[in-house]
């Protein structure tokens, strides 16, 4: 359905996308997982047609996504920002925005009034959307992009600063487009969020994708084996000097920031002696955890970073 | 079709958002109606004529009958200024011929010419004539007397009598014809007013709300190019501006009496007017950052604009020089095609070089909106 070859994209001297490509199916929930600054946002852009000037190409349902205008009604897609008229009610909102695709008045207020349910603001469905919580507007801001039943949809981090109730509802609609065969490109921050939601998942960093597949096959990039995060009073290079010996086979430090470092075990036997080198070296340690690879682990290794770095 | 369609329903969305805000009452017709009943009543006040009413005479005649006509038109609601040649400046002037004594004497036909500046007062030149004819009346019955005594018999016997002195009543092509009441100057003023401040401020400060809501870079997500949403934005704020006028229309005729003359050619001036001050709300939109920077540069226009194109006051009553600059305003040409219509009985042809001026800022202002216009902050 989607096929994205080679796609780049620069500000400046900045590489935002580099030779980027991905396909989808109908039907598959992509989650897109990067930290900051990793491309997530242009790429969404490059694909809504508000972002010029890179090059590649984007395939979309056969066609060219670019040459083609009307392809977009094609396309839903929900922005990082919330964007709709705060004087109008959700469903006047509904109905201006669904107007501007080739759909019935009847057919359309019908839709808008299923979808308000859906994200349970029906009721409320005729208040000015001023007056809603950021979680509703989140919701409704949600909705807008469904209102035409797209073929692919874009959401660009659709659940950023809102509650637990109105972020449930709203990874419950992405799953149930999925299923109803829309295919389906998430960007996120969230980890659980796209182990929850998504059939596949891609890590992306510096404009590129790292790593991609099902959240099983991500974990085995790791191994078998624990994660090892220790917190204490040290600095980066001097963690990555004291442990420099054992890594290797057996030990693999995943990453190494001032106070916070991750390392890879074969073997919790490893663990005394990662602490003989950190004394040895009278690095303080204030807190140790032993985990069980996860995608944040996955995360950690491909990019070097946590999510909120 | 389905762009037009589109555009269509983005306009018509606006339109609404616009026409939907509780204050839109209080400026599309309580404020501009305070500006028409107070400029109406104080140019209805300004429409009657003076007290005395002025005449000039140029006296060219040596003879009696000169000085006997002369005598004849005094009155004091008549001040009479005789002088020996036209003077450059004058309200009304009557042209008394070097050999106009000599004429009636030897009973040739008199024909005294009868001028009015274009602007003065057309009932105090409704009193000079009347004067003049009743000044021709009773010379004539002099000359009776200086006959046989008996009118009828007298000018049944000299035929050339009948007409012996006639006033001939001059004036400027295209004159006015209608006794114009204030509102009928004061509606189409705050219209044209109103026009401006109500499109520049709702207009420009929506365009520049949409932006940074995300609503303009949201509707590129649809089928809608960046022309298309421009052209939508356009036209909404268009429609804005007819509303605003036909508002202010229907009052004046409700209430006022309102005549525009040609109301389909006063609608075309209106909406090519309108035209220009919505490419030019979309452009002030675009260049601002904040609301505050909008509606101070709105005002600021609006009421320059007014103020030198004639909204307030017509324009005909000022110096030349003024309504040179004047024509720097677009509320000038505007102004000046309505009193075509309104005053001066013009027609399509008349108001042509205004339509033409009008459509060109729209075009020039379009073009520099559209570069201007942008999707995001």
């Amino acid at each position: 359905m989607l096929e994205i070859k080679d796609l780049s994209k620069s500000y400046g001297d900045v590489l935002a996308l580099d030779r980027f490509s991905l396909d989808l199916k109908k039907g598959e929930v992509l989650g897109l997982l990067g930290p900051n600054g990793a491309g997530k946002t242009t790429l969404i852009s490059i694909l809504a047609g508000t972002l010029g000037d890179f090059t590649g190409s984007v395939t979309f349902l056969g066609r060219n996504l670019f040459a083609d205008r009307e392809l977009k009604s094609r396309l839903g897609i929900v922005p990082q920002d919330m964007a709709f008229y705060e004087e109008l009610s959700a469903m006047d909102n509904m109905l201006f925005w669904g107007g501007l695709y080739e759909t019935s008045r009847a057919g359309l207020k019908r839709r808008a009034a299923e979808l308000l349910d859906l994200v349970g603001l029906g009721a409320r469905a005729r208040e000015p959307v001023k007056a809603y919580s950021g979680g509703m507007k989140r919701r409704l801001n949600t909705a807008i992009g469904l209102l035409h039943k797209p073929d692919l949809l874009l959401l660009d981090e659709p659940t950023v600063g809102i509650d637990v109730q109105a972020k449930v509802s709203i990874l419950d609609l992405i799953r149930d487009v999925g299923a109803a065969g829309t295919a389906v490109i998430f960007t996120t921050h969230q980890l659980a969020e796209v182990e929850t939601t998504c059939s596949r998942i891609a890590i992306m960093d510096h404009g590129r994708i790292l790593a991609q597949g099902s959240l099983d096959q991500l974990v085995r990039i790791v191994g078998e084996r624990d994660i090892v995060e220790i917190m204490g009073e040290f600095a980066a290079a001097a963690f990555s000097e004291a442990v420099q010996d054992l890594t290797g086979e057996r030990v693999e430090l995943l990453s190494a920031g001032d106070g916070l470092a991750s390392l890879a075990v074969r073997d919790t036997a490893e663990i005394p002696k990662i602490m003989d080198r950190l004394f040895r070296r009278r690095l303080a340690v204030t807190d140790m955890k032993i985990k069980s690879p996860s995608l944040e682990t996955v995360f950690l290794k491909l990019t070097g970073r946590t999510l909120r770095d | 079709m389905k762009k037009l369609r589109r555009i269509l329903h983005v306009a018509v969305n606006d339109l609404r958002i616009m026409v939907g805000d509780k204050a839109f009452f209080f400026w599309s017709l309580v404020f501009p109606m305070m500006f028409i009943i107070l400029f109406g009543l104080l140019f209805k006040a300004s429409d009657s004529a003076p007290a005395v009413a002025e005449l000039t005479v140029v006296n060219l005649d040596e003879g009696r009958w000169g000085a006997y006509f002369l005598d004849k038109i005094k009155t004091p609601t008549i001040e009479l200024k005789i002088v020996r040649s036209e003077p450059a400046e004058y309200s009304r002037l009557i042209v008394l011929p070097p050999d106009f004594s000599a004429g009636i004497e030897a009973r040739r036909a008199q024909k005294l010419a009868f001028k009015k500046r274009r602007d003065a007062s057309t009932k105090a030149a409704a009193r000079v004539e009347t004067r003049l004819y009743q000044a021709v009346a009773r010379m004539l019955s002099e000359l009776v007397l200086y006959g046989d005594g008996d009118l009828a018999k007298f000018l049944d016997g000299h035929a050339e009598f009948r007409d012996i002195v006639q006033v001939k009543t001059r004036f400027p092509e295209k004159t006015v014809t209608v006794v114009p009441s204030g509102f009928d100057h004061s509606i189409p003023g705050t219209t044209v007013q109103f026009i401006m401040m109500m499109v520049i401020i709702y207009g420009g400060i929506t365009v520049l709300e949409d932006r940074k809501n995300g609503v303009l870079a949201r509707m590129l997500f649809s089928p809608l190019s960046k022309a298309e949403v421009f052209q939508a934005k356009l036209l909404g704020r268009w429609l804005m501006g007819m509303v605003q006028a036909l508002i202010l229309i229907v009052v004046g005729k409700i209430f006022f009496k309102l005549n525009l003359g040609d109301f389909g050619l006063s609608l075309l001036v209106l909406g090519a007017f309108a035209l220009a001050m919505a490419a030019l709300s979309i452009f002030i939109g675009s260049l601002c950052t904040k609301e505050d920077m909008i509606i101070g540069l709105a005002v600021l226009l609006a009421n320059l604009f007014a103020g030198l194109g004639g909204c307030w006051w017509p324009n005909e009553i000022v110096p030349l020089g003024v309504r040179r600059a004047a024509m720097i305003s677009p509320a000038y040409w505007a102004m000046d095609a309505l009193h075509k219509l309104r005053f001066f009985q013009g027609g399509f042809g008349d108001i042509l070089p205004h339509l033409g001026i009008l459509l060109a800022l729209a075009a020039i202002l379009g073009a520099v909106a559209a570069r201007a216009f942008r999707v995001r902050e």
